[in-house]
């Protein structure tokens, strides 16, 4: 890839790194919320769960899309080995490798889901909190290098992101989930008798 | 596969022990597992045949969407 650049790549770069984070910030929202048991009653908590794993599937895609149109261009001198190993790109290094180690902890978390079934449950769950690492980096990343990083709009974008997955946090730390809560409305035993009604 | 055509069966198994009464798996198979009254689940089918694709495919999406991974679909040998 010599010499390749056009700007709509580093339109595209800067386009979907501003919706993978605010992907991420969903997937960061509904992850406490599978935790601590929210759903039951109009939604599904098992629908939580699918939502969390399908729009990480989504934010991961992209991601992926962000780092190819940015390896891609060439009006940066950012390759692909900079987009797996921190601090090899010679284009703004530490912001660019906060966003490579963001890259590397959401694939050590994308993988051991993918292989949840043959790993040892604890294992796969500390793994899991690297998300917080991981998201805080990409963050971080979007904040320091991002070209739009000092427009209104992301800046916006940076303080609801950050907010949202602040409150996501506190709320995973002090909600009480309803541990022992009991059937669910979706439940067939929760529905009142048939000929029961209440008068 | 060929013992399946012979009627192998099989059966929901809760970890008691990771199980931590999400209740994900009375959503996802209701047909197969019913809660108590503190949520935790109560696996009602002993055993059903491998062939019968929608239970299988039921008790798959359970073990698939247990948060806390304490299901297992287990083969029910020959007695």
């Amino acid at each position: 890839m010599i010499g390749f650049t056009t700007p709509y790549l580093w339109y595209s770069s800067r386009a979907t790194g501003a919706v993978s984070l605010c992907l991420l910030t969903l997937v960061m929202v509904l992850g406490p919320l599978v935790s601590t048991r929210v759903g039951g009653r109009r939604i599904g908590r098992f629908a939580i769960n699918e939502l969390h794993r399908s729009l990480s599937m989504v934010a991961m895609l992209f991601v992926a899309i962000h780092v190819t149109a940015t390896v891609i261009d060439t009006y940066v001198p950012i390759g692909i080995l900079s987009a797996f190993v921190p601090f090899t790109s010679p284009y703004r290094r530490l912001p660019v490798a906060i966003g490579t180690v963001a890259i590397d902890l959401m694939i050590a978390v994308w993988l051991t889901s993918y292989f949840k079934e043959k790993l040892r449950p604890d294992l796969w769950r500390a793994i899991h909190w690297l998300s917080y690492g991981s998201f805080v980096a990409a963050l971080a990343h979007g904040y320091l290098t991002g070209t739009d990083a000092h427009t209104r709009w992301y800046l916006i974008l940076t303080v609801g992101c950050g907010a949202a997955s602040m409150a996501a946090i506190v709320w995973r730390i002090t909600a009480r989930p309803e541990r022992a809560g009991g059937r669910t409305a979706l439940s067939p035993l929760d529905a009142p008798a048939p000929g029961r009604r209440k008068s | 596969m060929a013992m399946r055509k012979r009627g192998a069966s099989f059966r929901l198994v809760v970890d008691p022990v990771r199980c931590d009464g999400y209740g994900h798996c009375h959503e996802l198979a209701p047909e197969l597992v019913t809660l108590d009254e503190w949520g935790y689940p109560i696996i009602t089918a002993n055993a059903f045949p491998g062939n019968d694709r929608e239970l299988m495919r039921s008790a798959q999406l359970a073990v698939r969407g247990c948060p806390r991974m304490a299901l297992v679909i287990e083969k029910i040998s020959a007695q």
